[in-house]
Order: C-alpha cells, then sequence, then structure tokens
C-alpha cells in the first residue's frame, strides 16, 4: 500500500506539473482527492488493514493527500497568475479611440453667460425682475424722463407696433414696473431681450441686456462704481481694470459710462479697442429724481443707482465672438463651441 | 464733431498736450471717438509750380513736367493727372517723401523716363477725398514751403461725440469755456468791430413775431452792398477741417460763426424778401416751401416758418428757401440771429428728416444771450471779408424775456449722493468756475443762476453731476453697498427656465437662439391653424419676412433645421417667448414657450454605432416624459390632428384641461416642402402652463424589506387597443402589492395574425407586509388575465 502511496504520489507530481489549464488542474484534483479521488479510496480502504498498518498506512495517506493539495494549490495559484498575466498581456483596447457618447449638448453662449451674471448680482442680494418685450412707450420712455420730443429719442431707433406700444429699446422700462410694485428697498436685476431698428455687421435688431437697480436710502454713487467693479472683475477677472467716465442718460443724474480695460489687449492698445485700450461696456447712474416722482418714490428719501448692458456685448467680449450675427444664426458648428 | 486743436487754442491757452487733453476731456464728459492728425505722414513734401509740361515719349497718358521746388536745379516728374497748366503751383513730393497711408516716393523710372518726385491730389495728402487731378494751390502760396505749413495740416483733429443734453458743448468757444473752467483760466472771446451808416435798419426792413412761445427771440441786421465772392483760403480752410464746403463769403461767414459760438445764423437776400420785412409765424394751410437745393416742401399748420410779407422764405431754425438764398448776385443781406424753441425745431426737423447743423444747435437749446454777439460777429466779417453798409441798429424783438433759473445745492447733498466728501468751497468753486453765479449763500446752502447755455442744468442733482464731474469720477471711492431685500417677488421664471435649460443640455440638446420675428406668410405656408395668424404686428419692420411677432417657436427652429440640414443628426431646442394679442389689454400675452426638434439619426456616427437607428416618436415622447417628471407637472395626453405633425404619431399634452403643448413627427408634407429628413420629430410645450401648475408633491413611499416577485405575461389584442388603455384597466388589480408594469415588447408581424400585435408585460408584485407566495401572486395574475381577456379580449400567448 505504501508503494501505491508512493506510485500515487508520483503520478500526481508528474500531472500536476505538466498541467496547462486551471480545468484540467481540477480534474487531477478530483482525480486524486475527490470523494472517488485515487487517495481517499485509499483512506477508505484503511479500515480493512490490519490494525498495525493502519496509522502507518494513514500517515502517509494524509501526508500524501496534504502534499497533492499543496502542489495543487500552488499550481492553482500559478496557473492562475498566467491567466491574469495573459489577459493583461491580450486584453488590449485603443485607448485614444473616442468614447461612446450620443453627444453632448451645448447651452446657448448668450443664456451661459446670462446666468453667470445674474449669478453674481444674486450673490450680491440682487433678485431678478423680468417685464415684458412689447411695452408701452409710457414705461419705454416717458416714465424714464424721456417724452416724444426728447432728443435722447433719437439714439432709440424704435420698433413700433401701434400709437404708445412699442417693443421695448432698453430692459430699463422693468424698472419703473418694479418700483410701481413696492416701496425701497429694492434691488433687481432684469436679463432680457430688447430690439431696435438696426441690422448690420455690428447691430442685430433683437439683442440681449441686463438691468440693475438698486434704491435704499443711503445708496451712493460710490456704492454704483463698488457694485460694478465687482462684478466686472467676477466676470472678467480680476486683473480686468475699470473706468468711469461722465456721460448723459435722461434716466439717470448723474451718469456714467464705465469702460473696462481691453480684454483682447490688455490696456495695450488694439484695433477691437480703437487703440485707446479701454472698451464701453455699461451706462449707468444714479437714478434721476423725475423717474423716482413717476414711481412715486420721495426722492429727499430715497436715493438709488441704475446701470445697464448688453449681454451679448459681454459674452462676445468673454468668448472672442467678432460678429452679433453669429450669435442669432443658430449655425450648429457656432452653437456646439460652448 | 470734429474739433481742430489749432483753432481751439485760439480761444483758450490749453496748457497740456493734445493726447492729455484728449483724456481730459474724455473723463469731463466729451467722448473723443478719434484723434486724427492730418499731417503726421507726410514728409518732405513742398510747394512746386510748373514750369514746363511736355508729352511722355513712351506713354499716351503721360506728360513730363519741370517743376522749381525753390531750390536746385527744377525737377523733372511725370504725372498722369490733365487738370494742371505751366504756372501752377502744386504739392510736390520730393525724393524720399512719405504720404498718408505709409506710401513712400522716391526717385524711379516711369516707361524709359526718370522722374524725381511725385505731384499729389488732394487725396494723396488725404485732405479731400478728390483723387481726379492734382491739388492746384493758390498762386500766392510761396514755392518750397512745407505743404503742411501752407495746409494747416500741422494740426491734431479730434472727432468728438456730444450727449444730446450738451449743445453747448457743439462750439469752438463753448468747448473752450470747458477747458478754461476745468485749468481756471480766462476764455479768450475774439474782439471785433464794424462801423455802422447812419441809415437805420429798421427804416428798410422790420421784424413780426406772431409766434413768442417758440421764438422768442428774433434779431436782424441789414447790410447794403456788399460783394459776395468765394471765401477767403483761411476762411475755407477752416470751414473745410469741420467738414463742411465753403459756398460763398456771406454764407460761409453765417456757418463759421456757427462754429465757432455755436449759435445758427441765417442770411436772406433782401431784395428777393416781399416787402423786405421778416413774419415769424406758423405755416399757413397748404403752404409750400422751396428749400434750398430746390426740393419743394408742404407744410403743416404746427411748422414754424420765417416768412417775408407774403411767403415763407425759410423752414425756421432748419434751411433756409432757394428763392430767398444769398447768390453770387446779391448785394443787400438781411441778417438773421434767433431762439426758437427746441421741441418745435426738433418735431419739424424730423417731419421733413432735416437734421441740419442749424436744427441739431437748436433742437438741443442755443443761447438766448448770444444772440446779439452771433449778428455783431457775423457782421463785422461780412465787412471786412465781403465789404458793404452795416446799417444802423440791430431789429432785436425780444418779447418774452427767457428767465435763467436759479438752482439750489445743499453742500451735504453731494457728499449723501456721491459717498464722497467734497469741500464746500471746492464745490463751490467749480460751480463759479462754469459760469453758475451765487445769488444766495448760507454756510449750508448755495443758490446759484444756471448760465444761459445751460439747458441741461434745473435741479440739484444736475449741480451734483457738475461738482462729480469736475472732482473726477476716478477720484470718487467704491464701496459695495448694504443690499436690504423686499418681500416682494419680481420673478419667479427665470431659474427654473435655466433648469430647464441644463436639463435639455444634459440630456444632449444644443440651445438655439433665433430673432423672435415671424413671417405670417411663411406661418400660413406651414400649415398652422388660423388662431397662429393672429399676430402683433410691427408698424416699421426691417423687412416684410420680418413684420410680426411669432407666435410659436416652430418656424423658428424648422429654418434652423433647414440651415442645418448638412448635418445627419440634429437634437436642439429653444425657450423664448411668442406674443399673443389678448383682446382685454393693449399689451399682448408673452408665454413662454420651449420647442424641441430631433432630426435625422439618434446616434452620432461613431465608430462604437455601427447600427445607427434614426430618432423616432419615442425618443421625442421619452425626452418630453423626463422634463415634465423632471418640473413634476401632472398632465393628460391626448390624440391631435395639430396640422404641422404627423397625425398618426402626434399628442397634444394637457394640464388642467388646457392645451399645454404638442409633439410629434413633422409632418411629411412640411419634411418634403422644406427638403429635410422626413425622420424629424418636434414638440413645442407650453412652458407658462407647465410651470404655473402646482408641482406634484413628492411624498415618501415606504420601501418594502420583503423580496420582489416578477411574472412575464404576453398577449395578443387588436392593434387598435391601446397600452394605455391597458395599464388603466388593471390599475385597481392588486392594489398596494402590484408595484409595477412594464412593457417589454411590442410586437406586429408575420408572427402573429394580420390586425393584431402582441404586447409582453412584466409585472413586479410585492408587499410591505410579508413575502408574497405563489398562490398569491398566481390568483393575482389570474385577475389580471381575466381584466384582459375581457375587456380586450385578449388571448394570452
Ligand atoms: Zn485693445
Amino acid at each position: 500500500m505504501i508503494a501505491e502511496l508512493e506510485n500515487i504520489k508520483h503520478t500526481a507530481i508528474a500531472k500536476i506539473s505538466t498541467v496547462e489549464l486551471l480545468e484540467d488542474l481540477e480534474q487531477i484534483r478530483v482525480e486524486f482527492l475527490g470523494k472517488k479521488g485515487k487517495v481517499t479510496e485509499i483512506l477508505k480502504k484503511l479500515g480493512s488493514l490490519p490494525p498495525e498498518e493502519r496509522p502507518i498506512v494513514g500517515n502517509k495517506a494524509n501526508e500524501i493527500r496534504d502534499f497533492i493539495t499543496e502542489a495543487v494549490e500552488t499550481k492553482k495559484k500559478e496557473l492562475l497568475e498566467k491567466e491574469f498575466q495573459r489577459k493583461l498581456e491580450t486584453e488590449k483596447v485603443d485607448i485614444s479611440l473616442p468614447g461612446r457618447s450620443l453627444g453632448k449638448g451645448h447651452m446657448h453662449v448668450i443664456n451661459r453667460v446670462m446666468n453667470e451674471i445674474v449669478d453674481i448680482f444674486i450673490q450680491m442680494g440682487f433678485q431678478v425682475a423680468s417685464g415684458p418685450e412689447v411695452e408701452t412707450e409710457y414705461y419705454n420712455f416717458e416714465s424714464l424722463n424721456t417724452p416724444s420730443d426728447h432728443p435722447a429719442r433719437d439714439t432709440h431707433d424704435t420698433f413700433y407696433i401701434k400709437p404708445g406700444i412699442v417693443l421695448r429699446t432698453h430692459t430699463s422700462p422693468v424698472q419703473m414696473r418694479v418700483m410701481e410694485k413696492t416701496e425701497p428697498p429694492v434691488a433687481v436685476v432684469v436679463p432680457g431681450r430688447v430690439y431696435r431698428v438696426d441690422n448690420d455687421a455690428s447691430h442685430s435688431p433683437m439683442f440681449n441686456q441686463m438691468e440693475g437697480l438698486l434704491v435704499d436710502e443711503d445708496v451712493t454713487f460710490a456704492d454704483l462704481k463698488g457694485t460694478l467693479m465687482y462684478f466686472v472683475k467676477k466676470f472678467f477677472g480680476e486683473e480686468t481694470k475699470v473706468r468711469f467716465r461722465p456721460h448723459y442718460f435722461p434716466f439717470t443724474e448723474p451718469s456714467a459710462e464705465m469702460d473696462i480695460s481691453c480684454t483682447v489687449c490688455m490696456g495695450k492698445g488694439c484695433r477691437i479697442c480703437k487703440n485707446t485700450g479701454w472698451l464701453e461696456i455699461l451706462g449707468c447712474g444714479m437714478v434721476h429724481p423725475v423717474v423716482f416722482s413717476y414711481a412715486g418714490y420721495d426722492n429727499e428719501k430715497y436715493q438709488g443707482y441704475a446701470f445697464g448692458f448688453g449681454i451679448d456685448r459681454m459674452a462676445m467680449l468673454k468668448y472672442a465672438i467678432p460678429s452679433i450675427n453669429l450669435l442669432f444664426d443658430n449655425n450648429i458648428r457656432f452653437l456646439e463651441q460652448f | 464733431m470734429k474739433i481742430s486743436y489749432n483753432w481751439l487754442k485760439e480761444y483758450c491757452d490749453i496748457p497740456v498736450s493734445p493726447k492729455e487733453l484728449a483724456e481730459k476731456l474724455t473723463m469731463l464728459g466729451l467722448e473723443i471717438e478719434s484723434i486724427h492728425e492730418p499731417g503726421k505722414n507726410i514728409d518732405n513734401v513742398v510747394v512746386g509750380k510748373i514750369l514746363e509740361i511736355n508729352p511722355h515719349p513712351q506713354a499716351d497718358k503721360l506728360v513730363v513736367c519741370k517743376t522749381d521746388i525753390g531750390k536746385g536745379e527744377p525737377l523733372q516728374i511725370i504725372c498722369g493727372a490733365k487738370n494742371m497748366k505751366v504756372g501752377d503751383k502744386v504739392p510736390t513730393a520730393l525724393d524720399g517723401a512719405t504720404l498718408p497711408g505709409g506710401i513712400k516716393i522716391t526717385r524711379r523710372k516711369m516707361r524709359g523716363v526718370e522722374s524725381f518726385g511725385m505731384m499729389c491730389s488732394p487725396a494723396e495728402l488725404g485732405v479731400a477725398d478728390d483723387a481726379e487731378g492734382l491739388m492746384i494751390l493758390d498762386p500766392s502760396t510761396p514755392i518750397g514751403l512745407d505743404i503742411r505749413e501752407v495746409l494747416g495740416l500741422n494740426d491734431v483733429i479730434f472727432e468728438i461725440e456730444i450727449t444730446p443734453n450738451r449743445g453747448d458743448w457743439a462750439s469752438y468757444i463753448g468747448l473752450a469755456r470747458e477747458i478754461c473752467a476745468y485749468y481756471n483760466l480766462p476764455l479768450k472771446i475774439p474782439s471785433f468791430q464794424f462801423f455802422e451808416d447812419d441809415e437805420e435798419a429798421i427804416s428798410i426792413s422790420n421784424v413780426t413775431i406772431e409766434c413768442p412761445e417758440l421764438c422768442p427771440r428774433y434779431a436782424g441786421r441789414v447790410i447794403k452792398g456788399v460783394k459776395v465772392a468765394p471765401s477767403p483760403e483761411w476762411l475755407e480752410r477752416k470751414l473745410v477741417s469741420a467738414g463742411q464746403r465753403p459756398i460763398n463769403n456771406v454764407v460761409d461767414i453765417t456757418n463759421f460763426v456757427l462754429l465757432e459760438c455755436g449759435h445758427p445764423l441765417h442770411a436772406f437776400d433782401l431784395n428777393k424778401l416781399n416787402e423786405k420785412r421778416i413774419v415769424v409765424r406758423l405755416a399757413r394751410l397748404g403752404e409750400t416751401i422751396r428749400t434750398l437745393y430746390g426740393e419743394i416742401r408742404e407744410l403743416k399748420p404746427d411748422q414754424m416758418v420765417i416768412a417775408d410779407g407774403q411767403i415763407p422764405q425759410a423752414l425756421a431754425g432748419i434751411m433756409g428757401g432757394a428763392d430767398s438764398e444769398v447768390d453770387n448776385n446779391t448785394i443787400d443781406v438781411f441778417l438773421e440771429s434767433a431762439y426758437f424753441n427746441p421741441v418745435s425745431i426738433r418735431r419739424t426737423a424730423k417731419a421733413h428728416s432735416l437734421l441740419t447743423e442749424a436744427a441739431q444747435h437748436f433742437q438741443r437749446g442755443a443761447d438766448p444771450n448770444i444772440v446779439i454777439w452771433a449778428i455783431n460777429r457775423a457782421t463785422s466779417l461780412i465787412q471786412r471779408i465781403a465789404g458793404g453798409r452795416v446799417l444802423k441798429g440791430v431789429i432785436d424783438v425780444y418779447p418774452v424775456k427767457m428767465e435763467s433759473k436759479i438752482v439750489k445745492l445743499r453742500y451735504e447733498r453731494t457728499k449723501k449722493r456721491l459717498g464722497v466728501d467734497v469741500e464746500k468751497q471746492y464745490q463751490k468753486s467749480i460751480l463759479t468756475n462754469l459760469g453758475f453765479s451765487i445769488k444766495r449763500e448760507t454756510n449750508t446752502e448755495v443758490e446759484v443762476q444756471v448760465p444761459s447755455w445751460r439747458h441741461d442744468v434745473s435741479l440739484e442733482e444736475d449741480l451734483i453731476e457738475e461738482i462729480a464731474r469736475f472732482y473726477g469720477y476716478d477720484r470718487i471711492p467704491h464701496t459695495l453697498p448694504k443690499v436690504r431685500q423686499t418681500e416682494v417677488t419680481f420673478d419667479t421664471t427665470f431659474k427654473k427656465l435655466h433648469n430647464i435649460r441644463s436639463f435639455l443640455v444634459n440630456k444632449g440638446l444644443t440651445e438655439c437662439f433665433s430673432w423672435t420675428f415671424s413671417n405670417p406668410e411663411i406661418v400660413e405656408e406651414l400649415g398652422f391653424p388660423e388662431s397662429f395668424l393672429k399676430m402683433v404686428e410691427i408698424q416699421n419692420p426691417l423687412s416684410k419676412n420680418l413684420r410680426t411677432m411669432r407666435t410659436s417657436i416652430i418656424p423658428n427652429i424648422l429654418s434652423i433645421a433647414q440651415k442645418n440640414h448638412l448635418e445627419d443628426r440634429l437634437a436642439i431646442f429653444e425657450i423664448g417667448p411668442v406674443f399673443l394679442p389678448n383682446p382685454t389689454d393693449i399689451l399682448p400675452d408673452e408665454p413662454q414657450r420651449l420647442c424641441l426638434l430631433l432630426m435625422g439619426y439618434a446616434q452620432p456616427r461613431l465608430w462604437c454605432y455601427q447600427d445607427r437607428k434614426f430618432f423616432d416618436f419615442f425618443d421625442l415622447k421619452g425626452l418630453c416624459e423626463e422634463l415634465l417628471d423632471e418640473i413634476s407637472v401632472s398632465y393628460k395626453i391626448e390624440k391631435t390632428d395639430f396640422p404641422i405633425l404627423h397625425k398618426g404619431q402626434s399628442l397634444k399634452l394637457v394640464v388642467k384641461n388646457e392645451i399645454a403643448g404638442y409633439l410629434g413627427k413633422l409632418n411629411p408634407k412640411i419634411s418634403h416642402k422644406l427638403e429635410i429628413s422626413e425622420n424629424t420629430f418636434i414638440a413645442e410645450l407650453y412652458l407658462d402652463k407647465l410651470l404655473a401648475s402646482t408641482p406634484k408633491r413628492k411624498i415618501y413611499k415606504e420601501v418594502s424589506e420583503y423580496p420582489s416577485t416578477s411574472r412575464d405575461l404576453a398577449i395578443l389584442v387588436d392593434e387598435t387597443v391601446d397600452y394605455a388603455d391597458i395599464i388603466t384597466s388593471l390599475k385597481p388589480i392588486g392594489e398596494r402589492v402590484l408595484r409595477k408594469i412594464d412593457v417589454f415588447d411590442v410586437y406586429k408581424g408575420s408572427q402573429v395574425p394580420k390586425g393584431k400585435k402582441s404586447i409582453a408585460l412584466s409585472f413586479n408584485f410585492c408587499s410591505n407586509e410579508k413575502t408574497l407566495t405563489d398562490e398569491e401572486i398566481n390568483s393575482l395574475m389570474e385577475t389580471i388575465i381575466n381584466t384582459l381577456t375581457k375587456k380586450f379580449n385578449a388571448q394570452i400567448r
């Protein structure tokens, strides 16, 4: 029996050492150690041996069983390792192929910018307000201190719907609509479409503006400067320089225009900024007393500022878009850039 | 407005360079649009005199000239111009000269003959557009002189934009006055003199004002025996530098005085005025006037004219009449200097589309107090240049004295408004420097009289602006305000729309942005129902194609699809208002709409999508369902025959019994007509309706700790049976245990009888109380099968 066991051991070792597949190894394990395996069979027969032989053969059989078990385990590890290696070697893909995608969507650059700007002002405590795009002349002009014979109307080439009704030429009429709804404090920004009879390389008959209005008891011109500088630095970057120049708007006094250092040449002077190093981007000022009187606000008690700027222009500057017409042309190859 | 730096210096000793001045003016509120140095690029160009003109031996179109340039031998110069003759003096660019635009002149051979320079046209010197012939200079011009000196090109020309409130800036004296105020310098008003005749002006002519509210002041002078001729060169050059065309000495002088002091004048030929008198009045019904350049204009009774004893001779303050204009035969002149009401001028000028220089000045408000100075200044120049006898006295009719306003400034108010403390004395000195005179003052406030040229100042805020301007906007600090909140909410949709936008972008759609105009003909041709043709119309549209405001975004998105028809896959959307006339309001409703379009292939052309499929109805429906779930709205779907869509593949959304949108396949008639893919799917969702309905409240449902069981069932039903009806019929069964029904296959075709379809359903059962037994589930399945066979005549497969 001992000899038989030795023989089994040698056969097993020979088989294990040459096996190459895990399935075959498993078969070998079953052949020797399974329920009907050769070693198992011997162990079953132990009872039929003379008592004095039993421990000797038993020990030997156990020893050989352990030996084969370990050999199988070792081989298994080895084969597994080989298998892993094979997978790692053979399951290669061209990682430079593009990933599977149904196509990414793209928000329109105007709305992307509009939302970004709104968020900056919301952070400062402003809320969004809105108003109609088909507007009365009263809100669009008169209540903003721009009666029908005012020369400032020349700068607004207005689309007329019928007498007294226009397509709003700016987002400013919403100022009045907001002030009619509540006493100060008022802090709103008004993004929206506006319209002017103008269509060429640098004008679109429909474009987008954002209006801002802050009215309270102690709002100053210095606050206006501070608010807009904060906004510009957040939007265009901390290094942006800002300049305020006196200007004229019928609905603010004092009035100002704000320039930023040219985003193209960084203020050195280029074609875009007409060699001045500055880009005019925004009109603003302290709300005119006549506007307050239309709103029914007490000019002695309250004061406030208002500002307005073109969202399209902001987007064009930020993304170096050369023509406003690209924005409304809806060419998919343009839209997919943002 | 063009302003010459050299000319400006005649009124004010400007202490800074042109560049610094431009910067300062910018910071005072005058926008310098451009700075031009006309002589900057001109070098080595001198006055030459043509001594000989000989034919070129090799070229018919060229001549060989000998030109004396004042030193050395006369130069041989080849020239192609025709307008010169021997003895003419012309600008001559020498060997090595430069001209505007970086052009360099060198000696060179032209068709075998050597040329030692170039004789120049006005265009080549950049002084005028005329490129036809050489610039012929005044015969008295000294030979050899630098052309920059001769033509006054050593100058800096500012192009200034003047805001509508500051008409007083629109002249040399007006501008100089501001500069002097800023630098605290004396304004150099030109002095002049002339000699009056003994004959009284009033004995020859007189002035009647019939409408004193529109013309509070009218002054006239009579100058007899003038000699009308071209203006002297200095005068012509000044007009040209301002962009004007010289006409004759008398007219040029009135234009010069306008440029100088900002007050428009007009010169009539006295002998062409009926009864030789002036009546300022409103036009009479049916009257016409022939204005300069000969156009006959019909007048309206609210338009002010300057008439003679009989007929209108000028549109007051806007343009003179052709019948009384000063021409070469004029001998006696009636000179007008008046103040006209700005609104009246503006209305009439607009009505006739005649925004002349004069009209622009008057509509911004002229200075009533400069009327006499201006007429005398012009008179002195006419006498000096055109000769003539000035009759005695100004006929000055001033029925309504114009009072200067008094405005109060509380010094504290400046700080309150601006947020910076400007010293009291400083505030006061800014105002006095600007010509405001102090009427009354205390320690805390001052009352000032507004100068007669400042029509823009009437309130304390206006004075504060003056202080802010002169103090310097750049010196005012910047602070962040304390922003306090109100309880009112002004807008509830901006962020909601943005969330929808983000959702769709994340779903892979690209956003478009269209003009909100539309063309009703297109809308009609597409086959929109009648109600979509009730549109807001624009009276003055950019073009016929853009003459209404849109009532749907679909035409916009279809035109975008057409524009991008070469793309084999398009998934786009637009959010924006449509404009619906409201019979009970003067303004239309402007509800927000969302328009979606899917066109072509559902997958991009990519290595990993070998078997690409076209978009279909359920791609669009699925997208819309997810969106509606995202905004938590309760809705129903119904069949529709919306003509834009394919009637077999379309539906409408209904929220609270109102239509809340349409979606479906584009009607193949339309895709055929537009030549776009037939696989085009469109939705227009009425966001106003969807967002206005209260969102479904999401409430926690207990998550069962017991396992769930699924059973599949395939049934055969008539193909007309709707899936939704099947599901609805099963709703009451096994409430609380039938958790979910999924449809995992729908089949029509050879494997099932004609007119039938097979539907495979998966039922998921789960209880919150226990693990369901097989018997319980079997009995539920039995009920389900019974219901389906009874209600839909379903066969179990
Ligand atoms: Zn630049």
